[in-house]
């Protein structure tokens, strides 16, 4: 290991306790709008290749404006080692598909649709990705001269995370708290800054107290909107199965309509108390988000998904009209199935519409849920104890990007 | 340029910090401006960094912040006063070497410009090829596994209602038997399944569908024999196994460009795509010659069989570019199958008594 300590020339005394002080996030938006309608395009261009420099390119904007005691993060990743990360994911991939399409043929003899559970398997991989992900972001990350770094096992994690996994599906997701508790002390007692070690101070139960009745407003009217038609299966309660199928019908609206407020509370009561279980040594953060502070993110993607989709049928219905007048061809025409020749034209519109559509929705979603929340999260958080960190030796070495290469093949997000 | 302006503060005044890298000690330092840059702290030994050596690293607006080339991988020099950080970029001729500019980018675009058309151009013309080279190597016995598979599947989607009404199926294996004498593989298993849909298929290793829906449209037994040996055609020339080999490396490749390579569920799409029976066109028109050929040497037209389909899709001419279509467009066929009509010199293929209870197999018998 690549191990490096710095002697001070004079024995430096026990730094004094400092105040506590705010992290602050300083990215200009335009900028950053600017950045992602850029790589949005470029995304287009390449069909989809620049992802991994617009990946880099966006944390590396939203690490150096990130201030910790006056000095910013710095992330030194780059698009090519995640390029390189994803070749190697794909040479362990591949075979792998194909283990997976012959064992499925053998499984699928004996009963139709049986090799639906194989992905099992693929969800421990996706969890090794996580995992592995997160390490290469962590040594990619400088903060004063000196990395953050990550060790300990991605297999070993991603057991953990099946087994809790399971006990979700028994317990209707009680338990999250608890397991996203393990978890992430399994995580943070491998991650370290330097030569100081990182843990997890959050507890379940913490969790559970502050999001306990999410829970219950999730889960209740699923499970009663769910069950409430079955009414009908049972002869004695025939007379009730109109009246279940409207609370029914009900709770449906009411769950699509409270679904935003729902889970940007949930959101932000969990990065709340994730952020303040981080420890590093004796370095504590603290976040003070409040529950609504990012219920206005979710409305405003909302607001803009739905204006892009009128905007969009707008635009379908303006280029069939343009259409239809210069070729007198009669407008119904163009939308009756089997006239595809006719339709060339259309289709091409169409086509240009929908990618415009698809690139707008992408840059929506990066400035609202990337940019914005990261700002809410940095700004709602102090760090005490700052003083421990004035003197930290480097140590830990570069990790590969095959974590991230498999995420990405997998097509799993998460951290 | 003037190498002798020295630019020397006698304290620190913390517009600009040293980091060596190896500890995260913030160090204010002073510079100066000789032949290199020259980092002093007091009490300490200046540190030099060569001009051509300094590059930029990511750094907040406001703060220049800078990274040796010679130094430690991770030492860096954060200046926050903007007079001192202009005198500095100027002095520094290999500034911005690491970034990526516009060249990068056209890099980028470039090289993913070709990685797709490399990848295009493999879906049109490698995997076909692959696809037909490989086909006969692959065992009967793997290809009656997969067709086992997509067995199961087939008759979880149309309902496992396989008709078989006892005078209807002596009927049915009479023509497939006549058919099988006409030079056949014997292990094929023929059924009629229950369901609307006017279709037959065939399934690899030897498995042929007929619809019921399709002998409702039928009007003798000609057309339907037609028909299933155009699908026995399939079966002689592999095409369920040449079409799976295909349809697979393509979808997995396309998945490939765009970033997905699990192409989650891949078994049941790729023997779902068996079912949907979208053979080139090319096999199409093989197994059209195919089923030609055994209708001649049984003496029976061939022009039935084009009439059948004729009348189950219509007329397709300015339904659909024949580009886009995968079977040939059904006038073409007729008009083939009518040229390749020859005079009726065998005996019918089933009396008129059992194509009756051919057409009634789906109907149970009435008690």
């Amino acid at each position: 290991m690549n191990q490096m300590t710095f002697v001070p020339p004079q024995p430096a005394p026990a730094p004094p306790p400092l105040p506590s002080i705010r992290l602050s996030f300083s990215g200009d938006r335009g900028e950053f709008r600017r950045l992602v309608t850029r790589g949005a395009g470029l995304e287009l261009i390449t069909v989809g290749f620049y992802r991994f420099w617009l990946a880099t390119d966006i944390r590396r904007h939203l690490w150096s404006n990130t201030d910790i005691d006056g000095d910013a993060a710095e992330y030194t990743g780059r698009g090519k080692e995640l390029l390189i990360g994803f070749l190697f994911a794909l040479a362990i991939l591949v075979p792998i598909y194909l283990a997976y399409f012959l064992v499925g043929l053998e499984v699928e003899r004996f009963k139709a649709f049986a090799s639906f559970p194989l992905f099992v398997f693929f969800y421990l991989f996706g969890q090794f990705a996580i995992y592995r992900a997160r390490r290469y972001r962590l040594t990619r990350t400088v903060w004063r001269g000196v990395r953050f770094w990550m060790d300990g096992s991605g297999w070993a994690y991603a057991a953990r995370s099946a087994l809790w996994g399971l006990t979700m599906i028994v317990t209707l997701g009680l338990i999250l708290p608890w397991r996203e508790a393990a978890l992430e002390r399994y995580k943070m007692r491998h991650c370290h800054y330097g030569d100081l070690q990182g843990s997890f101070a959050g507890t379940g139960w913490d969790f559970f107290k502050r999001g306990w009745w999410l829970w219950l407003l999730t889960v209740v009217p699923l499970v009663v909107a769910f069950a409430a038609p079955l009414v009908r299966l049972n002869r004695a309660l025939l007379p009730f199965a109109r009246i279940a199928t409207e609370i029914s019908g009900v709770l449906w609206l009411l769950i699509l309509l409270s679904a935003p407020f729902v889970y940007g509370v949930f959101k932000a009561t969990e990065w709340r108390w994730w952020l303040s279980g981080i420890r590093f040594g004796e370095v504590r953060f603290e976040s003070a988000l409040l529950r609504g502070a990012l219920v206005g993110l979710y409305w405003k993607v909302i607001g803009w998904f739905l204006l892009s989709l009128v905007l969009f049928s707008a635009y379908l219905f303006g280029s069939a009209g343009l259409i239809a007048k210069m070729s007198q061809i009669p407008m119904a025409r163009l939308f009756t199935a089997g006239h595809l020749q006719d339709s060339i034209p259309m289709l091409v519109l169409g086509g240009i519409g929908y990618l415009t559509l698809i690139l707008i929705l992408n840059v929506v979603l990066r400035i609202y849920l990337l940019r914005d929340v990261w700002a809410r999260l940095v700004a709602s958080t102090t760090v005490h104890h700052i003083e421990v960190v004035a003197n930290v030796s480097a140590r830990g070495d570069l990790a590969s990007a095959l974590g991230e290469g498999l995420a990405d093949g997998l097509d799993i997000v998460g951290f | 340029m003037d190498s002798a302006l020295e630019y020397t503060l006698p304290r620190p005044d913390g517009s600009v910090v040293y980091f060596d890298g190896r500890s995260s000690r913030r160090r204010p330092v002073t510079l100066a401006f000789s032949d290199q840059l020259e980092l002093n702290e007091p009490s300490e030994a200046a540190i030099f960094w060569p001009y051509a050596d300094i590059r930029r690293a990511d750094g907040p607006a406001g703060t220049l912040r800078l990274t040796c080339v010679a130094a430690p991988a991770l030492a860096r020099l954060e200046i926050r006063d903007a007079a001192l950080a202009t005198e500095l970029v100027s002095r520094c001729t290999r500034l911005d070497e690491n970034a990526s500019g516009r060249g990068g980018v056209a890099t980028i675009i470039g090289w993913s410009l070709a990685a797709a058309v490399s990848i295009v151009a493999v879906v049109l013309f490698g995997v076909p090829l692959a696809a037909d080279r490989l086909t006969p190597l692959v065992p009967q016995a793997f290809e009656r596994r997969l067709g086992d598979v997509a067995d199961g599947q087939v008759k979880a989607l149309f309902g496992n209602k396989v008709c078989n009404s006892a005078a209807g199926q002596a009927a049915f294996a009479k023509l497939v038997n006549t058919l099988r004498d006409a030079g056949l593989d014997p292990s094929i298993q023929t059924a009629v399944l229950a369901t609307a849909i006017p279709n037959a298929f065939a399934l690899p290793g030897g498995k042929v569908y007929l619809f019921s829906g399709l002998l409702a449209k039928a009007d003798n037994a000609d057309e339907i024999a037609g028909v299933l040996a155009h699908e026995l055609g399939h079966l002689r020339h592999r095409d369920g196994t040449r079409n799976l080999i295909y349809n697979g490396g393509t979808s997995f490749l396309i998945g490939l460009l765009f970033g997905d390579v699990t192409g989650s569920a891949a078994v049941i799409f790729a023997t779902r795509s068996l079912v949907s029976a979208s053979y080139s066109r090319e096999a199409e028109h093989n197994a059209d010659t195919f089923s030609i050929d055994v209708m001649h040497r049984l003496g029976r037209p061939t022009k039935a069989m084009g009439e059948l389909l004729f009348r189950v899709t219509g007329k397709e001419m300015d339904k659909t570019l024949s580009i886009l279509s995968s079977h040939p467009l059904t006038e073409d066929r007729l008009q083939r199958m009518r040229d390749e009509d020859r005079p009726v010199s065998g005996p019918p293929l089933l009396t008129a008594a059992e194509w009756n209870s051919l057409k009634a197999i789906c109907t149970p018998p009435h008690k």
